[in-house]
């Protein structure tokens, strides 16, 4: 599923963006993660529809002026790197990284959401995030 | 049949009995020798003892895991005209080079001076041993001998004359595992620890460990030969830091870093800590008796390990759960009834990698076993270090006379009292006294600029805070850490009843803001 990041500046923080959104599409939004400052939010969400109601949804989030970017790939993991220790697994707030059976790290992209935890504790460097993408 | 030959003829069947290590060799030879991995020998052994000991002659370890205290030591071989090494750095890395001329040792703890905590000992270490060229840099201030002053090559592994891994504490018998009961993440050489307990790390390979499938160590000692990060390498006695009589003990090993394969050794970097080494060891166990046997046969359900709590900054650290290694393992443990999830620092996939990897090596009559010469000590203890000075604690120091406001108070208020006190932060306090927020001159500033008028509208709710009891040396951590000069000093009931800062650090000749 496709995540977005929305940025939306300080004149426009005090207002209920994604419930009236919401409201306006009848498409529902999730949000994966926020942060609100002062005078800036930032937000990741998926958008639960077809590609039409995407469209949609990123068309009036546009016109109240949030800036709508969508993530690539997420995050990935450099096998020839990995040596399968673990330490990033507990760390991850959504369960995206786990073990197989065998013992081998497997990443589960659709969950995360790029929060960074696993990158920064990761001894040898091997997760990464793919760049974004403007659509 | 004379007397000889018949006493000839019980003599080679009670060898047939008596296992020994010449003829666990000998079968190697033969191609009759049976290896079996240390996570397949318990049910091998509980199924039938005896035939376990009988028919299983080796039982292969393995670990993989960052092991600090590792490092090599490299001859250079002579420059033209020569230089006596003063100082020497590899990838700006400094290797220690207080012994020969063109001799020094690498640790794989060092950080670069360039690149910090991403680049280090560990690095060099996985670059030498991948066919990497080095940069190699030295200064010296000459002598007769060697008039050279200063040096600057390149290398790789091909040049050096000598690279012998030397590690003084390698592949602990057991390990604790870590959480953190405080309320801010902290990174420390067991990994991320986020705050609350919320998670649990741990170490070592549980049932593949080395040490402790032969916890008396009748087989494991100085001569002891191992399969050291794809190289076969030796034990060099006990590690530093061996402690047997408490279950944690430690070796000492070496071998040619010419010989290691890159897949088996792998540089580390741990988060806001420093560099390390993931080092690759397995040791084969010949099983002489019963005894041997049976401790080969321990399963990850046996393992005990303490979960400490590293949010305590001492020596001591309380012991929050005992659990089994089979539990952490699971990915979750249970917590004053919460679900807490755990990771492994080690590589349990390496661990048995390398555990078979040393089974085929012997199968393939590669790797034949030592008889060490001397076993690991027993009954050596660890001792702490001695002190003599007294290290003061933040009550011994802090200032009591805290000036506090409240949340009702108006801004103009607060900015008069940092004025007349010439104070840089005001803690917020509620009714009963109790913190709920910190306000700083930076605060008022960015409130007058934005029109904010309530004290709750600016003030910190997050307040880094001190506890009286804590030595100092935790504090001026805090306050590196969180790049604040100063902070409040609160009782087990969040009641305000000091204040520490930076200059009462620094006039305890305490080292503050310098990273
Ligand atoms: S922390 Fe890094 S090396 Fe370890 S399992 Fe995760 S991705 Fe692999
Ligand atoms: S970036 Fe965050 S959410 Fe994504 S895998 Fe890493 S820890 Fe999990």
């Amino acid at each position: 599923m496709n995540k977005y990041i929305l940025r939306y500046s300080s004149d426009i923080v005090d207002s209920p963006i994604i419930a009236t959104t919401v409201l306006e599409t009848g498409i529902l939004i999730n949000i994966l993660r926020a942060k609100v400052d002062y005078d800036e939010a930032e937000l990741i969400i998926t958008i639960l529809g077809d590609d039409e109601d995407q469209k949609m949804v990123i068309e009036s989030l546009r016109r109240k002026g949030v800036e709508v970017i969508r993530l690539g790939e997420n995050i990935v993991n450099d096998d020839t790197r990995c040596v399968d220790c673990g330490a990033c697994i507990a760390l991850c707030p959504t369960n995206a990284l786990s073990f197989n059976e065998e013992w081998k790290l497997v990443v589960d992209g659709e969950k995360c959401i790029i929060c960074g935890a696993c990158i920064r504790a990761c001894p040898r460097r091997s997760l990464s995030l793919q760049d974004l993408q403007e659509i | 049949m004379n007397n000889s030959n018949i006493n000839s003829i019980i003599f080679c069947l009670m060898n047939k009995m008596r296992k020994t290590i010449e003829h666990i060799n000998e079968k190697i030879r033969n191609g009759e020798v049976v290896v079996v991995r240390a996570d397949e020998m318990p049910d091998i052994f509980d199924e039938n003892p005896e035939r376990a000991v009988r028919e299983v002659d080796i039982v292969t370890t393995g670990t993989f895991g960052t092991m600090c205290s590792s490092g090599i030591f490299m001859n250079f071989g002579h420059s033209d005209p020569p230089i006596k090494m003063q100082k020497v750095w590899l990838n700006d890395v400094e290797a220690y080079t207080g012994i020969a001329a063109v001799d020094a040792y690498l640790g794989a703890a060092q950080l670069s001076e360039d690149k910090g905590f991403e680049y280090g000992g560990g690095h060099v270490i996985e670059d030498l041993v991948s066919g990497r060229e080095i940069n190699l840099r030295a200064i010296s201030y000459g002598t007769d001998c060697y008039p050279r002053k200063k040096l600057n090559t390149t290398i790789t592994i091909e040049d050096l004359n000598q690279a012998m891994m030397f590690n003084p504490r390698n592949s602990y018998q057991r390990y604790n595992a870590a959480t953190n009961s405080t309320s801010e993440v902290i990174h420390t050489y067991m990994g991320t620890l986020l705050p609350g307990m919320r998670n649990v790390n741990f170490a070592g390979s549980g049932e593949l460990n080395p040490l402790i499938n032969d916890p008396d160590y009748r087989t494991i000692g100085l001569g002891t030969r191992i399969f050291l990060c794809g190289a076969q390498g030796y034990v060099a006695g006990e590690g530093t830091q061996h402690s047997p009589k408490t279950g944690f003990g430690t070796i000492s090993v070496i071998g040619n870093l010419k010989e290691m394969d890159p897949e088996f050794l792998k540089a580390a970097v741990i988060q806001n800590y420093g560099t390390s080494l993931f080092v690759g060891i397995g040791i084969p166990i010949p099983i002489l008796d019963e005894e041997i046997a049976r401790n080969t046969a321990i399963r990850n359900e046996d393992i005990e390990v303490d979960i400490l709590d590293y949010g305590v900054r001492r020596r001591d650290r309380p012991i929050i759960k005992r659990v089994k290694f089979e539990e952490l393992l699971s990915g979750r443990i249970e917590i004053n009834g919460r679900k807490v999830k755990t990771s492994p620092l080690s590589s349990i996939k390496k661990s048995i990698e390398i555990a078979e990897k040393l089974k085929e090596l012997i199968l393939e009559k590669e790797f034949f076993l030592s008889k060490c010469v001397e076993n690991l000590p027993r009954d050596t203890e660890f001792k702490e270090m001695r002190m003599i000075e007294r290290i003061p604690r933040v009550k011994d120091i802090m200032t009591r006379n805290v000036i506090t406001a409240k949340e009702d108070d108006s801004i103009d208020f607060v900015s008069n009292l940092l004025v007349k006190n010439q104070i840089d932060q005001i803690p917020i306090v509620n009714n009963e006294g109790k913190l709920v927020g910190i306000i700083t001159s930076w605060d008022i500033t960015n409130a007058i600029a934005r029109r904010r008028k309530r004290l709750r509208d600016i003030m910190t709710r997050n307040v880094i805070v001190s506890k009286p009891d804590e030595y100092i040396d935790v504090v001026a951590r805090r306050l590196d850490k969180y790049n604040i000069n100063a902070t409040p000093v609160v009782d087990d009931k969040y009641n305000v009843i000091g204040i520490i800062s930076t200059a009462d650090l620094i006039r305890r000749d305490i080292e503050v803001g310098k990273r």
